[in-house]
Parts: structure tokens; sequence; C-alpha cells
């Protein structure tokens, strides 16, 4: 009521032409001030991450009303689908699962095998990492960065540096985690690196994202390095947020110029980057499980990153020599100490390929 | 009258941010026009004591947590960008409807080239001369919207 009165009082005081406050000029100072700061606070310091994950929240459900018109869409699109599509898929599917199924049990049997093999070397146990299967709710909206938003958060136990994955390779990594939702920086970003290896020679190189088109570079590699085209780049698994193995990317060209002691390598990633909906969320446990086996967790340092060091070496090397003591103690691996024996200082000599023992 | 555009503007706003939302991708977000950014200039031009900078700066900052990069860019782009719509609010009274597109087109291209600046300082690349795209989709769409019979206050002031 009040209110009103002022109100009514004061636009026969000023003419509306003239009610306008400060001026603008002050305005703009003012908020040019305020967004200058909120971006140098948004950038140097922490404070905003919490206030960002409650305005999120807040955003969710207006989200969810945005989305419902293509996922809408997308529901009637399937269920018309005809009969015809749904019965080649399905026969597709199933043999796709059947080729699965057999790749999955001699992944067992070599699972088994490599468990043996660790433990005879009193190598610590690689990890069981888990994973969550995430959808994708809308790429980033800002046409700089590489980022997508998928629909799983917080309250799903996403956390903050997980793995993207998709069915042929890493796409990515978790930057943000929201309540139900979380911001995946694809590895195309430039502001992401990833650590990889080359899988014919295990050369180790960290693959950074070139920004524009959907390519990787391999920068810092002199001119004379052992890479060609067609070579595979695999996750090293060196960082600790990678599984080590996952494919990452292809060398696409491979250059080399006078003026430059670098190398010029592009790599296109295997992963679908830009076209799949679903994806897997791979995180590795932060505290390394203690050995299954019951050995004490000596033979490697139980720290997160394992930098290469002059430890790394001594830590192959002398389980190599006490093997045959470490599988006394366990009868239950008995069963193939003979030829665990044998070829276990070779460990140190291809050390490239296991995580590890670099260098 | 004053309360009822008092709901238009804000309902507007949140039409307009509902569309940033949308999941936009490939070709459609590169030429996704800046909805948000007109909504806020013909409101300026229409209604200058409703909706003035400050408006621009909150809704930038929404825009800003929309996108996902660091608070403050969207909101100072907006800011800088409505001040000069407020200059040049008056002299819009005289202006033809091509010289107001060129004024609202030289508008939109300012907020995405006072981004660009920021983005620069981030440390990103410049995306080629297709990411102003943008503003011109916007003038298209302002267009449309004068076509269809909107009124953008060229002959209409203090209403």
């Amino acid at each position: 009521m009040m209110r009103g009165i002022h109100q009514n009082f004061d636009q026969q005081q000023a003419p509306a032409f003239f009610a306008r406050g400060p001026s603008p000029l002050a305005r703009l100072t003012f908020f040019t001030a305020m967004s200058l700061a909120l971006m140098a606070t948004d950038s140097r310091l922490q404070y905003l991450a919490e206030v960002r994950e409650k305005l999120m929240t807040l955003l969710h459900p207006l989200q969810v009303i945005a989305n419902a018109p293509s996922e809408l869409y997308h529901n009637t699109d399937e269920y018309f689908s005809t009969h015809h599509y749904l019965l080649a898929e399905n026969a597709r599917l199933k043999e796709q699962a059947l080729t699965q199924d057999i790749a999955l049990q001699r992944l067992n049997i070599l699972n088994l095998e490599n468990t043996n093999l660790r433990d005879l070397l009193e190598a610590k146990q690689s990890l069981t990492e888990t994973s969550i299967l995430a959808e994708i709710i809308h790429v980033g909206r800002d046409s700089f960065t590489k980022k997508i938003i998928v629909n799983r958060g917080k309250n799903h136990h996403v956390i903050t540096g997980a793995a993207a994955v998709d069915a042929k390779g890493v796409i990515g990594q978790v930057t943000r985690t929201y309540p139900s939702s979380s911001e995946i920086t694809l590895i195309t970003d430039k502001s992401l690196a990833i650590p990889v290896q080359i899988e014919r020679n295990g050369l180790r190189a960290i693959a950074f994202g070139h920004g524009r088109d959907n390519t990787l570079d391999l920068p810092y590699l002199p001119a004379n390095v052992d890479i060609k085209r067609g070579d595979k780049l695999v996750t090293s698994g060196i960082d600790g947020v990678y599984p080590a193995g996952l494919a990452v990317a292809t060398v696409v060209e491979m250059k080399t110029t006078q003026d430059s002691p670098f190398a010029h390598i592009v790599c296109m990633p295997t992963g679908g980057i830009e076209n799949d909906r679903q994806l897997l969320l791979v995180s590795i446990p932060e505290v390394r499980q203690e050995s299954a086996t019951g050995f004490p967790a000596n033979a490697a340092p139980a720290s997160k990153k394992n930098r290469p060091s002059a430890a790394a070496p001594v830590a192959v090397t002398a389980p190599a020599i006490t093997a045959p003591a470490a599988t006394s103690t366990k009868p239950a691996q008995n069963t193939k100490p003979a030829i665990a024996a044998e070829p276990a200082p070779t460990p140190s000599a291809n050390a490239g390929s296991r995580p590890h023992a670099q260098q | 009258m004053r309360n009822n555009k008092f709901w238009s503007i804000y309902l507007s706003l949140f039409a307009a941010f509902i569309c940033i939302l949308f999941p936009w991708s490939g070709i459609a977000l590169s030429l996704r026009p800046d909805f948000m950014l007109l909504v806020i200039l013909f409101w300026l031009l229409r209604a200058p004591n409703q909706c003035s900078v400050g408006t621009a700066w909150f809704m930038g900052l929404w825009v800003d947590l929309a996108t996902g990069g660091i608070f403050g860019q969207y909101a100072l782009a907006y800011t800088i960008t409505t001040f000069f719509a407020v200059i040049y609010q008056r002299r819009l009274v005289l202006f033809s409807s091509t010289q107001q597109l060129v004024y609202v087109f030289s508008l939109l291209s300012l907020s995405q080239l006072i981004l660009l600046i920021l983005k620069a300082f981030a440390g990103h690349e410049f995306l080629g001369w297709t990411y102003f795209l943008p503003s011109v989709t916007g003038v298209l769409l302002w267009q449309i919207a004068v076509s269809f019979g909107l009124n953008t206050g060229r002959h209409s002031h203090g209403s």
C-alpha cells in the first residue's frame, strides 16, 4: 500500500522519462565491477563451487522441463519404430552378446591368471573400478569448451575425476558434480590432458585436447619419436584416474618440420565423442584396497600416484627373487609356480607396459 | 498496468532462459541466437524503467550458470551491451526499421565480442567467423518477431 502511494508520488514528481534512478554509467560501473569480482573469485578461488551446486539444484527442474520436448520426441520415435527394425536390432544385439560372452570367458581366465602372476610377484592387485551408467542430458552450451552434462550426480555416487568411457574408448572426465547431474569435460577440450601409452611400443606421452576440431595433440615429443600413423593410444593408468589400457585415440597425422624440434602429431579419438547417448562413469576407489590375498601392501607405495622413481624398479625386481618363497605361503596359488618363476624377471625388462614400473 | 508489465517481463525472461536450456547441439548450437539478450533488449526499448542494466546483469548470471562457464562472463557482456542500448534508447524513436536492425545486430555482436575477449583471456581460441552467426540469427529472429506485429518501441515510448 505504502509502496503504491510512493510510486505514484514518484511518478508525479518526475516524468517517467527521467525517473531512472542511478545513471546508466553508474550502473555500468557498479555491475562491471561486480562481474569482474565474480570472475576473479570463480576462476582463482573455490568459494563459488558450493553456490554453483546449490543453484544447479534449483535449475534442475527447469532443465527437465526444457528437455521434455526432445525426450518426448525420442520416446515416441522409439515407440513407433517398426517391428522389422526391432527384430534386426535384436538379432544384432544377440550376436554381439554371444561374441562378447566368449570374450568374457577368456577374460575371466586371463584375470585369474593375472591375479596369480601378480601374487607371485607380490605386486599390487590391479584395482577393481566401479562404474555407473549415465545418459547425456545435453551437450555444453558454450561453443568454446567441449563439455557434456549427464544425468547422474552426487546422489548416484559419481565423484569428480571419474573417467567417462563408452564402448569404444575414453571420452572424458567428470569435472563437476551436482546433486543429480554432472559435467564431463571431453578429452578434446583444450584444458584436458590424458596420460597415454602407444599400444605398439609402450611409449608414454600426454595427450592434450585440441579444442577446435575433435582431435587430440601429442605435444613435446621429439621429432625422431617412434610413432607412426595408425598407432593406437591407450590410457597408461599412471595418473590413478583412468583405468589402464582403455583405448583413447588413433594417430592420424605425424609430421616433423625443420624449424621445430618437436613432432606434430594429431590423433583422432576412438570413443564416440559426439554421437553417443549412454556412457559409463568409471572411478577408481580412492583408497587402494588391501590386497585380497592377505599380502601386506609393501611392494609398491600406497600413494595414489606412482610417479616414476628409482623405487619402482626395485619394487618389481625384489619380489622376483623372493617369488618362490611367496608361493610357498599360498598353497592355493601353487597351480603354476614353475611357469611363473621363470618369466618373473621379465617385467623389469619390458617395464614400459606396466603402470608401476615406469622407468 | 505496471504490475501486468512486470509479470510479462519476467515471464518472457524466464521463457528465454528455458529456450537457452533446450538441449542444443551441433549446428543448432552454433546457430542458436542469444534469446536472453534479445528479450532483454526488447524490454530495454519498451520498458526502460523496469528493465535495465541490473536486470541484464542478473539474467547474465543465470546464463553463466547454464553454460557452466566462469561466473560473470555473460553478466559482464550483458551489462556492457545493455549500457550502450540504454544510451541510444531515446534516439531509437527516430530510427527506421532497417536502422533498428543494424542497431540490434551491433549490440548482439558487441556482446559476443566481449565474450570472445573474456574467453581469450581464459586461454580459448577464436572459433572462426562462424562464431558470430548467432548475431545474424538473432537479428533474423528480431525481424520475424517485428513482422509478426511485435512492437519494439519504435513508434511508442513511455507506454
